[in-house]
């Protein structure tokens, strides 16, 4: 009786497990959004760099020791990590507006729009398309690159900086994390830039008020 | 079109249009509620739920998948790049079905298939923050990557066992006449 109650079920279920996931993957692969299947999106060793995230279930518990532990997970990566005081020095070094320090912003291009660092170039880590080569191109001739995202849990910064390093051979001597990324940089209330790369654009005019 | 000879429900259905009037007619109303709109209700709800956790994911593959990894389930990408690649369009399929009423109680089948792990290892970390940070079971929240940003937890539990109790019961609820096609290998 139970047998041939849920024989039929489960064929069903069987057919929609198939067919979704074809029509999942499928849907992946014709997504503007969709994912790369086959590419490693976390070079750092997983295990080693997700404990971290776990442990920062509110934004209440994104305190100054797990700022530290981030700091030491750069570090062991071979990483150097930036605190705010140390990524404003750069960003009012001179050497910014010669573009030998330059920061790059890897958030998606809705955030970077709204506001990022003025002169920051954008790439996001995800999604790279046309920016890498200009990004690359960018770093080139730097001698300070800070890599940044939206601070706290966030550790797409930290990847980018790795993909920089390993794959685009970018020297690790010249890479820096700046891990306390927008949220902190917007708290001190530092300069921040809308809309494209050196649009001076204030935020607030970008708000209209 | 069910055969009234053969089917009692259906000869039921068939006297209860709404000019019936009495006591006899009161329970063909209450009859038809409970066989035809209830079941819809239902579906609607445990439909609407996914395609809308689903489209949230969709809409936001990188971020999810940054959310997957968190529970640690695996060291491999790509099984890890695949659960996020192909879960919320998955889900949104599988709410379309439930939505539109093709395939219910297989689609149900797989929506509980997923709904249950889903809570699980929700609650296997949620009890791990809780122990190691000290905090109340219900105090703690995080973005489970359930769709729905930052929750509180207990709140996501509950939800997840109403949709799951909405599942179960569609699986054993009468053959639905307002399903665009309710057994798929019916003949």
């Amino acid at each position: 009786m139970v047998k041939i109650f849920f024989k039929p079920i489960l064929r069903e279920a069987v057919v929609i497990a198939i067919l979704g996931a074809v029509l999942a993957f499928a849907a992946n692969a014709l997504s503007p959004k969709g994912l790369n299947i086959q590419r490693n999106y976390f070079p750092a060793d997983i295990s080693s760099a997700a404990p971290q995230t776990n442990a920062t279930p509110t934004r209440a518990t994104n305190t100054v020791p797990a700022e530290e532990n981030v700091a030491a997970r750069l570090k062991e990566k071979g990483l150097q990590p930036l605190n705010s005081a140390e990524a404003r020095q750069r960003f009012d070094d001179p050497r910014y507006q010669q573009g030998l320090i330059i920061f790059i912003d890897v958030r998606n291009a809705q955030e970077y729009e709204e506001a990022h660092i003025p002169g920051a170039y954008h790439f996001d880590y995800y999604y790279p398309g046309n920016e890498i080569g200009q990004v690359v191109a960018a770093c080139q001739p730097a001698e300070q690159i800070v890599v940044y995202c939206g601070g706290g849990k966030c550790d797409a910064s930290e990847n980018a900086a790795l993909m920089l390093r390993d794959r685009a051979k970018i020297p690790g001597t010249k890479l820096f994390v700046y891990t306390g990324g927008t949220t902190e940089w917007k708290e001190k209330r530092f300069p921040m830039e809308a809309g494209g790369r050196n649009s001076g654009k204030s935020v607030d005019e970008s708000h209209g008020r | 079109m069910a055969n009234p000879l053969t089917n009692p429900m259906a000869a039921d259905h068939s006297t209860s249009g709404f000019e019936t009037t009495g006591a006899a007619g009161e329970s063909s109303r209450k009859s038809s509620f409970w066989s035809d709109f209830f079941p819809l209700f239902a579906r609607s709800i445990l439909g609407a739920a996914f395609v809308y956790m689903g489209m949230q994911k969709v809409l936001a593959p990188s971020e999810f998948l940054s959310l997957v990894r968190q529970y640690n389930l695996t060291n491999n990408y790509l099984v890890l790049n695949s659960i996020a690649a192909a879960l919320p369009w998955f889900e949104v399929f599988c709410g379309l079905l439930l939505f539109t009423g093709v395939a219910v109680r297989g689609a149900s089948l797989v929506v509980l298939a997923m709904l249950l792990p889903f809570s699980i290892v929700v609650l296997k970390r949620a009890l791990g923050m809780a122990s190691s940070q000290g905090l109340a079971f219900c105090a703690v929240q995080f973005d489970c990557g359930c769709g729905g940003g930052e929750i509180n937890i207990c709140r996501k539990l509950m939800e997840n066992s109403g949709l799951m109790l909405i599942g179960i019961w569609l699986l054993f609820a009468p053959a639905q006449k307002l399903a665009l096609r309710y057994a798929l290998f019916a003949p």
